[in-house]
């Protein structure tokens, strides 16, 4: 049932998302003709410049568009699937509460995945676009790789796996956090969305004192270590993976034994 | 053979308001049973118990001998009061849909009340008017073989003339080894089918009785009779 349920997820959710996938494109390719045709230069007249100002400022913000876009439709989405009036349908199909996390939880992931590659896609295209900066950022990406990654061929190519894998449980810990939150806003008898903020706002206080706890610690019985160290994939993969778990425990826990559809 | 829901001093309550109260209820195989009761009596609230959308605060209810999860699921065709469709979908999707999560879904039943209805496959949900679209789910419901069909106010929200359409699809396609559990404050409408009633009232049940054994004890309908235990 993890396929049929993660195939309708996927269905759901497709056209928003190729939509705004597209937009980002279209805007890189009319921003990279904006600076490749050299419209910024003073020789060019006003209207052209004007014009090419107008088309990178659009550019920035359908960035920030998608970003926010793509963020609060996935929210919306888990929420009216799972507990507005189309939960009545989710939870009387005879399929595991485990399966519908983790169908929302992987398509929403996957989403999120494409959504990034096509943004740094379009920033290198834009930068490739102008070739001495595309020098300078290569130069320095080379510099802070081999400054934060060992020099050895085996332990930097296994770093560098050990950090996607790293940022895969970090960002399921951030999907997770949402639906842990959602989940937790269902149980108060109004205000429900209310709460799920509320709730949200309360887990983040909670992160960033583990994280300054932890950090603590970690300068106390390690200083010898760099900064990066401490802020380096190792930490990353134990905090996404101890988050990732307890936020699906308390999904789970709400949907199973909690559930209190209005 | 054991009854399709059994619920052994079932009790709901949302802080101090108890909405039900200490349910003791046994509902046969091969019945169509009324579930009445004024608003908020607790009619949707037991429905929602036995669908799983709901935990008891105490008690329990068994259908088929088992706690509701997956496998009540299975057996369970359930209709709620409100639309659960999501409105993007296409007729034909949704009727995709439920052949895809249940195995008892039988698609040509499905298209064959569709077409009587003139509904076309490949209209969006949110394109239909609001009684089409419970046309749509009862449909949907009632093209499974289910053990035991629960429906949550079916009548409620359709004029009196497609009232009679609904009835008549639900008598003329339920599993005749099953059972239907069918809520309504709108008696007179279903009176003609219900082999049973269950009136219940601030979360208790006060009656349960054949529909025949009503009429022929207190020489009245089941509507009047219901019209006297209710009346303010």
């Amino acid at each position: 049932m993890l396929g049929k349920l993660m195939k309708y997820e996927w269905k759901a959710t497709w056209k928003f998302m190729c939509l705004a996938n597209l937009m980002i494109l279209i805007m890189t390719i009319l921003a990279d003709i904006t600076v490749k045709l050299d419209f910024f230069s003073y020789q060019r007249d006003n209207m052209l410049q004007f014009i090419a100002m107008m088309v990178m400022m659009t550019y920035v913000l359908s960035m920030f568009a998608m970003v926010i876009g793509v963020a609060i439709f996935l929210i919306y989405r888990f929420y009216t699937s799972t507990y507005s009036d189309q939960g009545y349908l989710l939870h009387t199909l005879p399929v595991d509460k485990h399966h519908i996390i983790i169908a929302k939880v992987l398509v929403s992931a996957l989403w999120i995945i494409m959504c990034e590659f096509v943004m740094y896609f379009s920033v290198i295209v834009l930068v490739a676009a102008n070739g001495e900066l595309f020098e300078t950022l290569a130069d320095s990406m080379d510099t802070i790789i081999s400054i934060t990654i060992s020099d050895t061929a085996s332990v930097k190519g296994f770093a560098v796996v050990m950090s996607l894998i790293a940022f895969l449980f970090s960002l399921f810990a951030k999907l997770l956090k949402v639906t842990a939150c959602i989940s937790l806003g269902q149980l108060s008898a109004n205000h429900k969305l209310l709460f799920s903020v509320l709730y949200y706002f309360g887990i983040y206080i909670v992160q960033k004192i583990f994280s300054v706890i932890y950090l603590v610690f970690a300068a106390a019985f390690n200083r010898d270590y760099y900064w990066s160290e401490w802020y380096g994939w190792e930490s990353m993969l134990v905090s996404g993976i101890i988050y990732s778990v307890v936020f699906y425990l308390i999904t789970w826990y709400v949907m199973d034994k909690k559930l209190n559809l209005e | 053979m054991a009854p399709i829901v059994q619920c052994m001093g079932l009790t709901k309550t949302y802080g101090r308001k108890i909405a039900l109260n200490q349910i003791h209820l046994n509902l046969e195989r091969s019945r169509i049973i009324g579930l009445l009761g004024p608003n908020g009596s607790g009619k949707t609230t037991l429905i929602k118990i036995m669908n799983g959308l709901l935990r008891p605060t105490a008690g329990d209810v068994l259908i088929n001998g088992q706690r509701p999860g997956i496998d009540t699921k299975f057996r369970i065709s359930y209709l709620p009061e409100r639309t659960y469709l999501n409105p993007g979908m296409k007729v034909i999707e949704v009727v995709q849909y439920f052949q895809d999560f249940y195995p008892d879904f039988r698609m040509d039943r499905a298209y064959d009340m569709l077409s009587r209805l003139q509904i076309q496959p490949n209209e969006r949900l949110k394109n239909l008017s609001k009684g089409t679209k419970e046309k749509v789910q009862l449909i949907l419901v009632m093209s499974r073989d289910a053990d035991l069909y629960i429906l949550d106010e079916p009548i409620a929200g359709v004029d009196p003339a497609s009232r009679d359409y609904i009835l008549h699809t639900i008598v003329s396609n339920y599993n005749r080894n099953a059972s239907i559990l069918l809520s309504t404050h709108l008696i007179s409408d279903v009176e003609n089918i219900l082999d049973e009633v269950v009136f219940i009232k601030y979360g208790c049940i006060v009656l349960q009785a054949g529909a025949e054994q009503i009429r022929q004890n207190e020489h009245k309908s089941v509507d009047r009779f219901f019209r006297e235990v209710f009346a303010c």
